[in-house]
């Protein structure tokens, strides 16, 4: 990744919060309360940031460094916002204590208080909920992400707040902006407006709970590279029902007419219920995004897959294979499991430069000690991960310490939450 | 980061709890007295100090010197400063939606307060 690319993000993540800052520093106030209000600009803008890294727009994506690192961003920049939201009352009410105690509860007390400060109240609290429901990781997706945009409601509630105070002029314009992105994300990105259509041509089993499914253009067909991944919503065919929701699935391969292949592994219920899809289901797709395999040099690579993991690096294979001596490590349950396993095999025995290792984990964690190569053998090499949060952090931490610097890793988790 | 989120809630709702124990457990702050000391201002005088730095203003029959106090109102300027040298009464009760101000406001006025308002005084 450029430099520019990877400094983009805390650059935008500085910026928009110290613009605030300096357009609504408060003067003559208390140290306290300067502090307080500084903090409650800092935490707004971050949360403007925050709003807008949630944008499925693939040529922001690309500016940005890519989707999953705007996602990672997103929970950073909403995690700081809180922090120093929920710091914000605490001082100005430390300010009050100057006066009595009971004018520093007075400034909390919600009860005492109107609609300025209630409206407060309920956009921190609504804050609150929101990211507890964010941090509860067994929730259906559905539900998770209709709570999940509550947190919307809370920022515009906590815009409503300033304004209420009187501090309307630098306000209106960011609630503005607010709405603005919280309205291009649902029309463009929930509602699909940005999407292509597109139809299920077949779907074949090629293991067990995982699905490959061939997707026909009816329109124009999007731009993809191999290894990249899209957003793909199934609606309604002859007697399949999809969930209509976007969800991400890496391209396995681009074939004729601009088909799509991508695979589909049952890990929630929307991708349990598209194991049973079949040819004629309407489908919508935005992308492509991510850079995961695009930036590859003539070093020895290491390429490790967990489970459905494997679909960027088959991408790849099928669509010309490789120019370095590769070592794929690819990582299951199970043998039944491990989607694509006899063509990768195939693929590996007319490939002198690949070299293939499949492993069945069983549902543990794999011991990584004894599966990753020691340290002289990965000397020189650019490691690519690719599978589920964990592992890859496992993995991550074993290659760290086998001696390979962070800009020799690369990695993509395929979770959104 | 759910660690941290878990950790900034818990001691967020563990500060709030510490402010109302104080509130409530705090001897009750000296009001300043009102009565004896409070002199008879006019409108004319008020009047005399509509500038901000020295912004006096009338609210529920008393005057209030409110000149070092401004900067701290949440609201912008544009809002409050209009009211400098007036009596004021009715925005202070209508501050937004109708709303008169808090209980916790009408606690910081008495620290400003200077005399009595006599709108027919000379």
């Amino acid at each position: 990744m450029s430099a520019l690319r990877w400094l983009s993000l805390p650059l935008l993540t500085l910026a928009v919060p110290a613009g605030f800052t300096f357009w609504a520093f408060p003067e003559g106030l208390s140290p306290v309360r300067t502090v307080a209000i500084v903090i409650g600009w800092i935490g707004c803008g971050l949360l403007l940031v925050n709003l807008l890294l949630m944008l499925r727009e693939p040529r922001l994506a690309g500016w940005l460094g890519g989707l999953e690192r705007m996602y990672l961003w997103h929970h950073r920049t909403g995690v700081a916002a809180y922090v120093l939201l929920l710091a914000h009352p605490l001082l100005l009410a430390t300010d009050g204590l100057a006066d009595s105690p009971t004018v520093a509860w007075q400034t909390l007390a919600p009860l005492d208080e109107s609609w300025p400060v209630w409206s407060g109240w309920l956009a921190l609290v609504l804050l609150m909920l929101g990211l507890a429901v964010t941090f509860l990781r067994r929730m259906p997706y559905r539900a998770w992400r209709w709570l999940h945009a509550a947190l919307g409601a809370a920022v515009l509630l906590g815009l409503y707040h300033l304004i209420l105070l009187g501090i309307d002029e630098p306000v209106l314009p960011i609630l503005a902006i607010a709405a603005l992105i919280l309205g291009w994300r649902a029309v463009r990105g929930d509602w699909g407006l940005a999407a292509q259509p597109y139809v299920v041509a077949s779907a074949r089993r090629v293991a067990e709970g995982t699905v490959e499914i061939a997707l026909r253009p009816l329109a124009d067909p999007l731009a993809v590279a191999p290894g990249q991944f899209i957003l793909v919503a199934f609606f309604a065919g002859p007697n399949f029902r999809g969930c209509g929701e976007f969800h991400p699935f890496t391209v396995s391969s681009i074939g004729r007419d601009h088909m799509l292949h991508i695979g589909v592994r049952a890990l929630g219920d929307c991708t349990r219920r598209i194991q049973s899809i079949q040819p004629g289901v309407a489908a919508r797709v935005m992308g492509a995004f991510g850079n995961f395999l695009a930036e590859r040099t003539s070093a020895p690579q290491l390429w490790v897959a967990g489970g459905i993991g494997v679909t960027p690096f088959l991408g790849v294979l099928r669509a010309g294979g490789i120019s370095a001596p590769t070592t794929l490590l690819y990582l299951n349950r199970s043998e039944t499991d491990a989607a694509f396993l006899p063509e990768l095999r195939a693929i590996a025995a007319a490939t002198p430069l690949l070299s293939l290792l499949a492993v069945a984990t069983g549902s543990a964690l794999p011991d990584l000690e004894h599966l990753l190569p020691e340290a002289q053998h990965l000397a020189g090499c650019e490691c690519y991960l690719c599978g589920p949060p964990g592992l890859v952090a496992a993995l991550k931490r074993v290659l760290r310490q086998r001696g390979i610097t962070a800009r020799h890793i690369h990695f993509e988790n395929f979770e959104f939450r | 980061m759910r660690k941290l989120y878990i950790s900034a809630t818990a001691v967020f709702w563990a500060m709030v709890f510490v402010f109302w124990a104080g509130s409530v457990w705090s001897p009750r702050a000296e009001q300043p007295t009102v009565g004896s000391a409070d002199r008879a201002i006019s409108a004319a005088e008020l009047a005399r100090h509509a500038l901000p730095e020295t912004c006096w203003m009338a609210i529920r029959g008393g005057v209030y010197d409110l000149g070092a106090y401004l900067p701290d109102h949440p609201s912008r300027p544009q809002v409050i400063e209009p009211w400098c040298g007036k009596d004021a009464t009715e925005a202070y009760n209508t501050k937004t939606k109708g709303r008169a101000h808090s209980k916790s406001a009408d606690e910081m006025l008495i620290n400003y307060r200077i005399g009595t308002f006599v709108p027919d005084g000379h």
